[in-house]
Protein backbone atom coordinates (compact mmCIF):
# COMPACT_ATOMS: atom_id res chain seq x y z
CA UNK A 1 0.00 0.00 0.00
CA UNK A 2 0.76 3.70 -0.60
CA UNK A 3 2.58 5.75 2.27
CA UNK A 4 0.16 8.81 2.56
CA UNK A 5 1.41 10.53 5.67
CA UNK A 6 5.68 10.39 6.57
CA UNK A 7 7.31 12.07 9.40
CA UNK A 8 11.24 11.66 8.97
CA UNK A 9 13.43 12.88 11.89
CA UNK A 10 10.94 15.53 13.13
CA UNK A 11 12.46 17.76 15.85
CA UNK A 12 10.85 20.41 17.89
CA UNK A 13 12.68 22.22 20.56
CA UNK A 14 10.69 25.06 23.12
CA UNK A 15 12.62 27.38 24.06
CA UNK A 16 12.27 29.23 26.96
CA UNK A 17 13.21 32.54 28.74
CA UNK A 18 16.22 32.39 31.05
CA UNK A 19 15.74 28.79 30.88
CA UNK A 20 16.91 25.67 28.43
CA UNK A 21 15.11 24.60 26.23
CA UNK A 22 12.72 21.46 26.08
CA UNK A 23 12.82 19.04 23.57
CA UNK A 24 9.43 18.01 23.10
CA UNK A 25 10.07 15.77 19.89
CA UNK A 26 13.52 14.24 18.85
CA UNK A 27 13.76 13.28 15.72
CA UNK A 28 10.37 11.51 15.25
CA UNK A 29 9.93 9.10 12.62
CA UNK A 30 7.04 7.03 11.45
CA UNK A 31 5.16 6.28 8.15
CA UNK A 32 1.45 5.90 7.99
CA UNK A 33 0.46 3.64 4.72
CA UNK A 34 -3.03 4.67 2.94
CA UNK A 35 -6.19 3.85 4.65
CA UNK A 36 -4.13 2.44 8.19
CA UNK A 37 -5.26 3.72 11.42
CA UNK A 38 -2.35 3.50 13.95
CA UNK A 39 -2.55 4.89 17.25
CA UNK A 40 -0.11 7.50 18.62
CA UNK A 41 0.67 6.26 22.05
CA UNK A 42 2.60 7.82 24.78
CA UNK A 43 2.63 9.23 28.41
CA UNK A 44 1.83 12.88 29.00
CA UNK A 45 4.48 15.07 27.84
CA UNK A 46 5.68 12.65 25.65
CA UNK A 47 5.25 14.77 22.62
CA UNK A 48 2.10 13.41 20.98
CA UNK A 49 0.31 16.21 20.78
CA UNK A 50 3.42 18.61 19.18
CA UNK A 51 3.81 15.34 16.77
CA UNK A 52 0.26 16.12 15.48
CA UNK A 53 0.00 19.54 15.68
CA UNK A 54 3.22 19.80 13.68
CA UNK A 55 1.86 17.48 10.78
CA UNK A 56 -1.24 20.16 11.09
CA UNK A 57 0.75 23.10 10.49
CA UNK A 58 -0.26 23.97 13.67
CA UNK A 59 3.71 23.99 14.70
CA UNK A 60 6.69 24.78 13.68
CA UNK A 61 9.22 21.88 13.68
CA UNK A 62 12.79 22.97 14.21
CA UNK A 63 13.95 20.27 11.41
CA UNK A 64 12.77 17.10 10.30
CA UNK A 65 10.33 16.22 7.31
CA UNK A 66 6.56 15.78 7.01
CA UNK A 67 5.49 14.20 4.17
CA UNK A 68 1.34 14.57 3.27
CA UNK A 69 0.72 12.36 0.06
CA UNK A 70 4.10 13.33 -1.78
CA UNK A 71 3.79 16.76 -0.30
CA UNK A 72 6.41 18.35 1.77
CA UNK A 73 4.13 19.95 4.45
CA UNK A 74 6.48 22.73 5.76
CA UNK A 75 7.72 23.77 2.11
CA UNK A 76 4.47 24.12 0.62
CA UNK A 77 1.55 24.31 3.85
CA UNK A 78 -1.00 25.06 1.79
CA UNK A 79 -1.51 22.09 -0.43
CA UNK A 80 -0.94 19.87 2.67
CA UNK A 81 -3.72 21.35 4.24
CA UNK A 82 -6.09 20.26 1.03
CA UNK A 83 -5.01 16.11 2.77
CA UNK A 84 -4.84 16.97 6.17
CA UNK A 85 -7.72 17.79 8.70
CA UNK A 86 -7.57 17.02 12.52
CA UNK A 87 -9.68 17.11 15.44
CA UNK A 88 -7.92 18.54 18.49
CA UNK A 89 -8.65 18.97 22.29
CA UNK A 90 -12.16 17.07 22.27
CA UNK A 91 -15.37 19.13 22.11
CA UNK A 92 -13.35 22.22 21.33
CA UNK A 93 -13.13 23.15 17.66
CA UNK A 94 -16.43 23.60 16.87
CA UNK A 95 -18.56 27.10 16.92
CA UNK A 96 -20.88 26.70 20.29
CA UNK A 97 -23.49 28.75 18.51
CA UNK A 98 -24.24 27.18 15.45
CA UNK A 99 -25.94 24.05 15.03
CA UNK A 100 -24.53 21.09 13.89
CA UNK A 101 -25.66 21.26 9.99
CA UNK A 102 -24.47 25.10 10.65
CA UNK A 103 -21.17 24.19 11.79
CA UNK A 104 -20.66 21.34 9.61
CA UNK A 105 -21.67 24.05 6.15
CA UNK A 106 -19.09 26.34 7.73
CA UNK A 107 -15.91 24.08 8.14
CA UNK A 108 -17.23 22.87 4.69
CA UNK A 109 -16.66 26.31 3.39
CA UNK A 110 -13.39 27.04 5.54
CA UNK A 111 -12.02 24.11 2.97
CA UNK A 112 -12.82 25.40 0.14
CA UNK A 113 -16.03 23.35 -0.46
CA UNK A 114 -19.46 25.03 -1.83
CA UNK A 115 -21.87 23.82 0.57
CA UNK A 116 -24.09 22.39 -2.50
CA UNK A 117 -21.84 19.97 -3.49
CA UNK A 118 -21.28 18.43 -0.26
CA UNK A 119 -24.99 18.67 0.84
CA UNK A 120 -25.48 15.33 0.86
CA UNK A 121 -22.27 14.22 2.75
CA UNK A 122 -23.22 16.71 5.75
CA UNK A 123 -26.71 14.40 5.78
CA UNK A 124 -24.57 11.70 5.69
CA UNK A 125 -22.48 12.48 8.37
CA UNK A 126 -25.54 13.63 10.17
CA UNK A 127 -26.98 10.39 10.10
CA UNK A 128 -23.45 8.75 10.69
CA UNK A 129 -22.98 10.38 14.15
CA UNK A 130 -26.93 10.07 15.46
CA UNK A 131 -26.74 14.03 14.75
CA UNK A 132 -30.47 14.35 13.18
CA UNK A 133 -32.77 14.63 15.89
CA UNK A 134 -30.21 17.89 16.76
CA UNK A 135 -29.22 19.33 14.00
CA UNK A 136 -30.91 22.40 14.21
CA UNK A 137 -29.96 22.89 18.01
CA UNK A 138 -27.42 25.11 19.06
CA UNK A 139 -24.35 23.03 19.48
CA UNK A 140 -23.95 24.67 23.26
CA UNK A 141 -27.12 22.53 24.59
CA UNK A 142 -25.84 19.29 23.14
CA UNK A 143 -24.49 16.77 25.25
CA UNK A 144 -20.49 16.99 25.58
CA UNK A 145 -20.70 13.28 23.87
CA UNK A 146 -22.50 14.48 20.83
CA UNK A 147 -20.52 17.97 20.42
CA UNK A 148 -17.51 15.50 20.63
CA UNK A 149 -18.55 13.38 17.35
CA UNK A 150 -19.91 17.27 15.75
CA UNK A 151 -16.32 17.99 16.16
CA UNK A 152 -15.77 14.81 14.96
CA UNK A 153 -17.94 15.53 11.76
CA UNK A 154 -16.26 18.84 11.40
CA UNK A 155 -13.09 17.37 10.95
CA UNK A 156 -14.68 14.87 8.10
CA UNK A 157 -16.51 17.30 6.12
CA UNK A 158 -12.95 18.63 5.15
CA UNK A 159 -12.87 15.43 2.76
CA UNK A 160 -8.89 15.01 3.16
CA UNK A 161 -7.39 11.93 2.87
CA UNK A 162 -5.49 11.82 6.51
CA UNK A 163 -7.30 12.74 9.92
CA UNK A 164 -5.55 13.14 12.60
CA UNK A 165 -7.51 12.57 15.90
CA UNK A 166 -5.55 14.06 19.41
CA UNK A 167 -7.81 12.26 22.11
CA UNK A 168 -10.89 12.00 20.78
CA UNK A 169 -12.43 10.51 23.78
CA UNK A 170 -10.70 13.13 26.52
CA UNK A 171 -13.19 13.74 29.43
CA UNK A 172 -15.54 11.83 28.22
CA UNK A 173 -17.92 8.67 30.36
CA UNK A 174 -17.73 5.58 30.04
CA UNK A 175 -21.10 5.66 27.61
CA UNK A 176 -20.51 8.43 25.92
CA UNK A 177 -16.61 7.36 25.68
CA UNK A 178 -18.25 3.80 23.82
CA UNK A 179 -20.71 5.34 21.17
CA UNK A 180 -17.63 8.09 20.17
CA UNK A 181 -15.37 4.68 19.65
CA UNK A 182 -18.47 2.90 17.85
CA UNK A 183 -18.50 6.05 15.86
CA UNK A 184 -14.85 5.98 15.33
CA UNK A 185 -14.86 2.05 14.69
CA UNK A 186 -17.39 2.66 12.05
CA UNK A 187 -15.48 5.45 10.46
CA UNK A 188 -12.23 3.38 10.52
CA UNK A 189 -13.96 0.40 9.26
CA UNK A 190 -15.69 1.91 5.97
CA UNK A 191 -11.58 2.59 4.73
CA UNK A 192 -11.62 5.68 3.26
CA UNK A 193 -9.21 7.58 5.59
CA UNK A 194 -5.78 7.37 6.50
CA UNK A 195 -6.11 7.76 10.31
CA UNK A 196 -3.30 9.00 13.09
CA UNK A 197 -5.24 8.85 16.62
CA UNK A 198 -3.79 10.02 19.59
CA UNK A 199 -5.41 8.76 23.32
CA UNK A 200 -5.06 7.66 26.70
CA UNK A 201 -8.06 5.22 26.61
CA UNK A 202 -6.43 2.01 25.47
CA UNK A 203 -9.70 0.45 24.94
CA UNK A 204 -10.08 2.85 21.68
CA UNK A 205 -6.49 2.32 20.29
CA UNK A 206 -6.67 -1.62 21.13
CA UNK A 207 -10.31 -1.02 19.35
CA UNK A 208 -9.78 1.00 16.35
CA UNK A 209 -5.64 0.81 15.29
CA UNK A 210 -3.84 -1.76 13.82
CA UNK A 211 -0.66 -0.21 14.60
CA UNK A 212 0.74 1.52 17.25
CA UNK A 213 3.71 4.13 17.33
CA UNK A 214 4.69 5.08 21.18
CA UNK A 215 6.44 8.10 22.27
CA UNK A 216 8.42 8.39 25.15
CA UNK A 217 10.57 11.19 25.87
CA UNK A 218 9.93 12.66 22.60
CA UNK A 219 11.25 9.51 20.82
CA UNK A 220 9.73 6.62 19.02
CA UNK A 221 10.16 3.54 21.21
CA UNK A 222 8.15 1.15 19.33
CA UNK A 223 6.54 1.15 15.98
CA UNK A 224 4.56 -1.65 15.69
CA UNK A 225 1.52 -3.99 14.89
CA UNK A 226 -0.88 -4.18 17.77
CA UNK A 227 -0.99 -8.00 17.22
CA UNK A 228 2.74 -8.26 17.03
CA UNK A 229 3.15 -6.51 20.39
CA UNK A 230 0.23 -8.86 21.80
CA UNK A 231 2.25 -12.11 20.67
CA UNK A 232 5.35 -10.49 22.07
CA UNK A 233 4.25 -9.84 25.44
CA UNK A 234 2.21 -13.04 25.64
CA UNK A 235 5.06 -14.80 25.53
CA UNK A 236 6.83 -12.95 28.48
CA UNK A 237 3.13 -12.54 30.74
CA UNK A 238 2.78 -15.52 33.23
CA UNK A 239 0.27 -15.71 35.41
CA UNK A 240 0.56 -17.39 39.15
CA UNK A 241 -2.01 -19.20 41.10
CA UNK A 242 -0.96 -19.91 44.66
CA UNK A 243 -2.96 -21.58 47.44
CA UNK A 244 -3.98 -19.10 49.93
CA UNK A 245 -2.51 -16.10 51.02
CA UNK A 246 1.10 -14.66 50.77
CA UNK A 247 2.95 -14.19 54.07
CA UNK A 248 4.05 -10.31 53.73
CA UNK A 249 7.66 -10.87 53.92
CA UNK A 250 7.18 -13.11 50.78
CA UNK A 251 4.92 -9.90 49.31
CA UNK A 252 7.72 -7.70 49.78
CA UNK A 253 10.67 -10.13 48.28
CA UNK A 254 9.22 -10.22 45.17
CA UNK A 255 8.34 -6.53 44.78
CA UNK A 256 11.42 -6.12 45.86
CA UNK A 257 12.87 -7.82 43.27
CA UNK A 258 10.38 -7.45 40.19
CA UNK A 259 8.75 -3.90 40.96
CA UNK A 260 6.34 -3.96 37.98
CA UNK A 261 4.64 -7.53 39.24
CA UNK A 262 1.38 -7.28 39.83
CA UNK A 263 -0.64 -9.21 42.86
CA UNK A 264 -4.26 -9.19 43.62
CA UNK A 265 -5.83 -11.94 46.25
CA UNK A 266 -9.52 -13.53 47.06
CA UNK A 267 -9.91 -15.37 50.05
CA UNK A 268 -8.30 -18.66 49.34
CA UNK A 269 -5.88 -17.41 45.93
CA UNK A 270 -3.39 -15.23 45.68
CA UNK A 271 -2.89 -14.53 41.56
CA UNK A 272 0.46 -12.94 40.76
CA UNK A 273 0.98 -11.60 37.02
CA UNK A 274 4.38 -10.49 36.09
CA UNK A 275 6.43 -9.90 32.12
CA UNK A 276 9.31 -12.26 32.81
CA UNK A 277 12.38 -11.50 30.38
CA UNK A 278 13.80 -15.03 30.13
CA UNK A 279 13.64 -18.69 32.00
CA UNK A 280 15.84 -17.51 34.55
CA UNK A 281 13.37 -14.78 36.03
CA UNK A 282 10.83 -17.55 36.17
CA UNK A 283 13.03 -20.00 37.77
CA UNK A 284 14.00 -16.92 40.74
CA UNK A 285 10.29 -16.33 40.83
CA UNK A 286 9.62 -20.11 41.37
CA UNK A 287 12.59 -20.13 43.77
CA UNK A 288 10.97 -17.47 46.14
CA UNK A 289 7.71 -19.07 46.27
CA UNK A 290 9.46 -22.09 47.20
CA UNK A 291 11.37 -20.74 49.72
CA UNK A 292 8.36 -18.71 51.32
CA UNK A 293 6.69 -22.15 51.72
CA UNK A 294 3.79 -21.45 48.60
CA UNK A 295 1.67 -23.90 46.95
CA UNK A 296 1.48 -22.98 43.52
CA UNK A 297 -1.56 -24.40 41.94
CA UNK A 298 -0.90 -23.01 38.43
CA UNK A 299 1.18 -21.58 35.94
CA UNK A 300 0.18 -19.96 32.78
CA UNK A 301 0.76 -17.47 30.12
CA UNK A 302 -1.24 -14.38 30.68
CA UNK A 303 -3.29 -12.90 27.46
CA UNK A 304 -1.92 -9.66 28.01
CA UNK A 305 -4.08 -6.15 26.44
CA UNK A 306 -2.61 -3.10 25.00
CA UNK A 307 -2.56 -1.14 28.04
CA UNK A 308 0.04 -3.75 30.18
CA UNK A 309 2.04 -3.76 27.19
CA UNK A 310 2.15 -0.13 26.91
CA UNK A 311 2.94 0.56 30.71
CA UNK A 312 5.76 -2.03 30.53
CA UNK A 313 7.36 -0.50 27.47
CA UNK A 314 7.31 2.91 29.05
CA UNK A 315 8.43 2.00 32.52
CA UNK A 316 10.96 -0.05 31.17
CA UNK A 317 12.10 3.21 29.11
CA UNK A 318 11.61 5.30 32.33
CA UNK A 319 14.26 2.69 34.36
CA UNK B 1 -14.99 29.45 -6.76
CA UNK B 2 -13.02 28.22 -3.44
CA UNK B 3 -12.85 31.68 -2.28
CA UNK B 4 -16.14 32.26 -3.11
CA UNK B 5 -16.90 29.33 -0.98
CA UNK B 6 -15.06 30.35 1.81
CA UNK B 7 -16.49 34.51 1.51
CA UNK B 8 -20.10 32.34 1.56
CA UNK B 9 -19.11 30.60 4.51
CA UNK B 10 -18.04 33.93 6.52
CA UNK B 11 -21.18 35.92 5.16
CA UNK B 12 -23.56 33.39 6.35
CA UNK B 13 -21.88 33.06 10.15
CA UNK B 14 -22.01 36.77 10.09
CA UNK B 15 -25.22 37.01 8.87
CA UNK B 16 -26.57 34.00 11.26
CA UNK B 17 -25.12 35.59 14.71
CA UNK B 18 -26.63 38.57 13.86
CA UNK B 19 -29.85 37.25 13.22
CA UNK B 20 -30.15 34.41 15.95
CA UNK B 21 -28.46 36.84 18.71
CA UNK B 22 -30.38 40.18 17.51
CA UNK B 23 -31.31 41.40 20.85
CA UNK B 24 -27.67 42.02 21.16
CA UNK B 25 -27.33 43.63 17.93
CA UNK B 26 -30.37 45.56 18.56
CA UNK B 27 -28.50 46.48 21.93
CA UNK B 28 -24.96 47.19 19.99
CA UNK B 29 -27.25 49.81 17.79
CA UNK B 30 -29.09 51.92 20.88
CA UNK B 31 -26.16 51.79 22.80
CA UNK B 32 -24.02 52.85 20.17
CA UNK B 33 -26.84 55.54 19.39
CA UNK B 34 -26.95 56.29 23.53
CA UNK B 35 -23.37 57.38 23.06
CA UNK B 36 -23.83 59.53 20.69
CA UNK B 37 -26.76 61.36 21.77
CA UNK B 38 -24.47 62.02 25.21
CA UNK B 39 -21.64 63.31 23.11
CA UNK B 40 -24.12 65.41 20.39
CA UNK B 41 -25.71 67.23 23.32
CA UNK B 42 -23.27 67.39 25.45
CA UNK B 43 -21.17 69.26 22.90
CA UNK B 44 -24.21 71.18 21.90
CA UNK B 45 -24.73 72.25 25.21
CA UNK B 46 -20.50 72.65 25.66
CA UNK B 47 -21.29 75.17 22.92
CA UNK B 48 -23.79 77.40 24.09
CA UNK B 49 -26.35 76.71 21.56
CA UNK B 50 -28.98 74.86 20.15
CA UNK B 51 -28.24 71.66 18.19
CA UNK B 52 -29.61 73.93 15.26
CA UNK B 53 -27.52 76.58 15.71
CA UNK B 54 -23.59 75.67 15.94
CA UNK B 55 -22.21 75.13 12.72
CA UNK B 56 -19.76 72.53 11.19
CA UNK B 57 -18.58 71.77 14.75
CA UNK B 58 -21.63 69.64 15.36
CA UNK B 59 -21.53 67.88 12.03
CA UNK B 60 -18.28 67.15 12.27
CA UNK B 61 -19.50 64.87 15.18
CA UNK B 62 -21.67 63.03 13.00
CA UNK B 63 -19.10 62.24 10.97
CA UNK B 64 -16.58 61.81 13.52
CA UNK B 65 -18.39 59.21 15.24
CA UNK B 66 -19.66 57.42 12.36
CA UNK B 67 -15.97 56.77 11.38
CA UNK B 68 -14.94 56.03 15.33
CA UNK B 69 -18.33 53.00 15.25
CA UNK B 70 -17.04 52.17 12.04
CA UNK B 71 -13.23 51.70 13.30
CA UNK B 72 -14.09 50.02 16.11
CA UNK B 73 -16.05 47.28 14.34
CA UNK B 74 -13.43 46.81 12.06
CA UNK B 75 -10.76 46.36 14.66
CA UNK B 76 -12.56 44.52 16.83
CA UNK B 77 -13.33 41.91 14.30
CA UNK B 78 -9.72 41.09 14.22
CA UNK B 79 -8.86 41.90 17.28
CA UNK B 80 -11.52 40.68 19.90
CA UNK B 81 -12.15 38.31 17.00
CA UNK B 82 -9.24 36.09 17.05
CA UNK B 83 -9.67 36.20 21.17
CA UNK B 84 -13.03 34.45 21.21
CA UNK B 85 -11.46 31.81 18.10
CA UNK B 86 -8.76 31.13 20.61
CA UNK B 87 -10.87 30.79 23.65
CA UNK B 88 -13.66 28.08 21.68
CA UNK B 89 -10.51 26.43 19.73
CA UNK B 90 -11.53 27.46 16.72
CA UNK B 91 -8.69 29.22 15.95
CA UNK B 92 -6.56 26.39 15.08
CA UNK B 93 -9.14 25.03 12.52
CA UNK B 94 -9.17 28.70 10.84
CA UNK B 95 -5.49 28.34 10.31
CA UNK B 96 -5.82 24.46 9.00
CA UNK B 97 -7.81 25.80 5.71
CA UNK B 98 -5.97 25.18 2.86
CA UNK B 99 -6.71 28.60 1.25
CA UNK B 100 -4.58 30.10 4.03
CA UNK B 101 -5.18 31.66 7.37
CA UNK B 102 -4.43 34.97 6.13
CA UNK B 103 -7.41 34.37 3.25
CA UNK B 104 -9.42 33.06 5.64
CA UNK B 105 -8.57 36.67 7.57
CA UNK B 106 -9.42 38.75 4.74
CA UNK B 107 -12.54 37.53 3.42
CA UNK B 108 -13.96 37.30 7.01
CA UNK B 109 -12.63 41.18 7.31
CA UNK B 110 -14.84 41.39 4.09
CA UNK B 111 -18.25 39.49 5.40
CA UNK B 112 -17.70 41.81 8.51
CA UNK B 113 -17.63 45.04 6.46
CA UNK B 114 -20.66 44.74 4.40
CA UNK B 115 -22.84 44.09 7.49
CA UNK B 116 -21.01 46.47 9.25
CA UNK B 117 -21.31 48.90 6.82
CA UNK B 118 -25.51 48.35 6.82
CA UNK B 119 -25.17 48.93 10.38
CA UNK B 120 -23.57 52.05 10.83
CA UNK B 121 -25.93 53.13 7.87
CA UNK B 122 -28.72 52.51 10.49
CA UNK B 123 -26.93 54.34 13.39
CA UNK B 124 -25.94 57.27 10.89
CA UNK B 125 -29.87 57.55 9.52
CA UNK B 126 -30.74 57.46 13.52
CA UNK B 127 -28.32 60.25 14.37
CA UNK B 128 -29.10 62.44 11.44
CA UNK B 129 -32.81 62.19 12.61
CA UNK B 130 -32.40 62.94 16.10
CA UNK B 131 -30.20 65.77 15.58
CA UNK B 132 -32.06 67.15 12.20
CA UNK B 133 -28.33 67.59 10.46
CA UNK B 134 -29.53 65.90 6.92
CA UNK B 135 -25.51 65.10 5.51
CA UNK B 136 -24.89 64.74 2.07
CA UNK B 137 -25.01 60.58 1.34
CA UNK B 138 -23.14 60.25 -2.03
CA UNK B 139 -22.36 56.93 -1.93
CA UNK B 140 -19.94 56.57 -4.97
CA UNK B 141 -17.71 58.75 -3.25
CA UNK B 142 -18.49 57.52 0.16
CA UNK B 143 -17.57 53.93 -0.35
CA UNK B 144 -14.20 54.79 -1.37
CA UNK B 145 -13.47 56.50 1.55
CA UNK B 146 -14.90 54.73 3.51
CA UNK B 147 -12.99 51.59 2.84
CA UNK B 148 -9.48 53.84 2.48
CA UNK B 149 -10.19 55.04 6.22
CA UNK B 150 -11.02 52.29 7.25
CA UNK B 151 -8.23 50.20 6.03
CA UNK B 152 -6.41 51.77 8.98
CA UNK B 153 -8.48 50.62 11.15
CA UNK B 154 -7.73 47.36 9.68
CA UNK B 155 -4.22 47.79 10.06
CA UNK B 156 -4.63 48.42 13.74
CA UNK B 157 -7.10 45.06 13.84
CA UNK B 158 -4.62 43.01 12.34
CA UNK B 159 -1.33 43.82 14.55
CA UNK B 160 -3.71 43.64 17.49
CA UNK B 161 -4.92 40.45 16.74
CA UNK B 162 -1.53 39.10 16.39
CA UNK B 163 -0.45 40.51 19.65
CA UNK B 164 -3.73 38.51 21.15
CA UNK B 165 -2.25 35.05 19.58
CA UNK B 166 1.07 35.67 21.11
CA UNK B 167 -0.01 37.47 24.81
CA UNK B 168 -3.30 36.22 24.79
CA UNK B 169 -4.29 38.57 27.20
CA UNK B 170 -4.56 41.45 25.57
CA UNK B 171 -8.23 43.27 26.45
CA UNK B 172 -6.48 46.04 28.27
CA UNK B 173 -4.58 47.64 25.39
CA UNK B 174 -7.78 47.00 23.16
CA UNK B 175 -10.04 49.18 25.71
CA UNK B 176 -7.02 51.58 25.64
CA UNK B 177 -7.06 51.59 22.33
CA UNK B 178 -10.55 52.67 21.51
CA UNK B 179 -10.02 56.22 23.04
CA UNK B 180 -7.05 56.31 20.60
CA UNK B 181 -8.70 55.69 17.79
CA UNK B 182 -10.81 58.96 18.99
CA UNK B 183 -7.47 60.66 18.84
CA UNK B 184 -7.11 59.73 15.33
CA UNK B 185 -10.42 60.91 14.57
CA UNK B 186 -10.40 64.24 16.08
CA UNK B 187 -6.70 65.13 15.12
CA UNK B 188 -5.94 68.63 14.76
CA UNK B 189 -3.86 68.49 11.52
CA UNK B 190 -4.63 72.05 10.72
CA UNK B 191 -1.83 73.21 13.21
CA UNK B 192 0.44 69.92 13.63
CA UNK B 193 0.26 68.90 9.71
CA UNK B 194 2.56 65.86 10.30
CA UNK B 195 -1.21 64.12 11.81
CA UNK B 196 -2.64 63.75 8.77
CA UNK B 197 -0.27 60.55 8.27
CA UNK B 198 -1.98 58.91 11.42
CA UNK B 199 -4.42 56.04 10.45
CA UNK B 200 -8.22 57.47 9.78
CA UNK B 201 -6.99 61.32 10.47
CA UNK B 202 -7.29 62.09 6.82
CA UNK B 203 -9.94 59.98 5.87
CA UNK B 204 -12.22 61.40 8.51
CA UNK B 205 -11.98 64.89 7.36
CA UNK B 206 -12.26 63.70 3.44
CA UNK B 207 -15.32 61.99 4.42
CA UNK B 208 -16.34 65.37 6.10
CA UNK B 209 -15.76 67.60 3.02
CA UNK B 210 -18.28 64.98 1.13
CA UNK B 211 -20.53 64.80 3.89
CA UNK B 212 -20.71 68.13 5.10
CA UNK B 213 -19.59 70.41 2.74
CA UNK B 214 -21.19 68.12 -0.70
CA UNK B 215 -18.04 67.87 -2.56
CA UNK B 216 -18.05 64.71 -4.49
CA UNK B 217 -14.42 62.66 -4.13
CA UNK B 218 -13.72 63.68 -7.70
CA UNK B 219 -13.80 67.32 -6.42
CA UNK B 220 -11.43 66.52 -3.07
CA UNK B 221 -7.54 67.31 -3.42
CA UNK B 222 -6.07 65.04 -5.63
CA UNK B 223 -3.26 65.24 -3.21
CA UNK B 224 -5.37 64.35 0.28
CA UNK B 225 -6.64 61.38 -1.90
CA UNK B 226 -3.17 59.98 -2.81
CA UNK B 227 -1.98 60.67 0.85
CA UNK B 228 -5.13 58.43 2.32
CA UNK B 229 -4.69 55.77 -0.02
CA UNK B 230 -1.03 55.47 0.61
CA UNK B 231 -1.65 55.99 4.53
CA UNK B 232 -3.98 53.03 3.67
CA UNK B 233 -2.11 50.73 2.19
CA UNK B 234 0.87 51.34 4.44
CA UNK B 235 -1.14 50.57 7.72
CA UNK B 236 -2.99 47.96 6.87
CA UNK B 237 0.19 46.61 5.28
CA UNK B 238 1.78 46.71 8.29
CA UNK B 239 -0.30 45.59 10.26
CA UNK B 240 -0.89 42.62 8.15
CA UNK B 241 2.75 41.98 8.19
CA UNK B 242 2.73 42.07 11.72
CA UNK B 243 -0.06 39.62 12.11
CA UNK B 244 2.17 37.29 9.96
CA UNK B 245 5.14 37.99 11.97
CA UNK B 246 3.43 37.25 15.45
CA UNK B 247 1.75 34.38 13.64
CA UNK B 248 4.83 32.73 12.99
CA UNK B 249 5.84 33.18 16.64
CA UNK B 250 2.67 31.78 17.58
CA UNK B 251 3.71 28.91 15.57
CA UNK B 252 7.01 28.75 17.19
CA UNK B 253 6.00 28.35 19.99
CA UNK B 254 3.24 26.06 19.76
CA UNK B 255 0.61 29.07 21.28
CA UNK B 256 -2.15 28.93 18.34
CA UNK B 257 -4.25 26.77 20.49
CA UNK B 258 -3.57 28.22 23.76
CA UNK B 259 -5.46 30.74 25.40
Amino acid sequence: MDTVLEVKDLTKRYRRRRAEPVMAIDRVSFAVRKNEVVGLLGPNGAGKTTTIKCIAGLIKANSGEIWLDGIEAQRQPKRAMERVAALLEGNRNIYWRLTPRENLEFFAGIQGHMVGKVKRYIDELIELFDLKDKEHTSARMLSRGMQQKLALACALVRQTEVLLLDEPTLGLDVETSYELRHALKQMAARGERTILLSSHDMHVVEDICERVVIINNGRVVVDDRVSNLIKLFRASAYRFELEGRLVEQLELKLKERFPLLALSATDHRTYIDADLKDGSELYEVLDLLKAGGTQIKSIGHKEPDLEEIFLAIVRGQLE
Amino acid sequence: MRYLALLIAQLKIRYIYLKRYYFDTLSMIVTIFLVFLIIFFGATWLLGGTPGDTGDTLEGIVVGFMVWTFALMAYSTLSWGMIEEAQQGTLEQLYMSPLGFGWVTILRVAAHFIFNLLIVIVILLLMMGTTGRWLNLDVLSLIPLVLLTIAGAYGIGFFMGGLALVFKRVQSALQILQFVLVIFIAAPFGWMPFMRFLPLSLGTRLIGAVMIDGRTLLELPPGDVLVLIANSAVYFGLGFLAFKLFEDVARDRGLLGHY
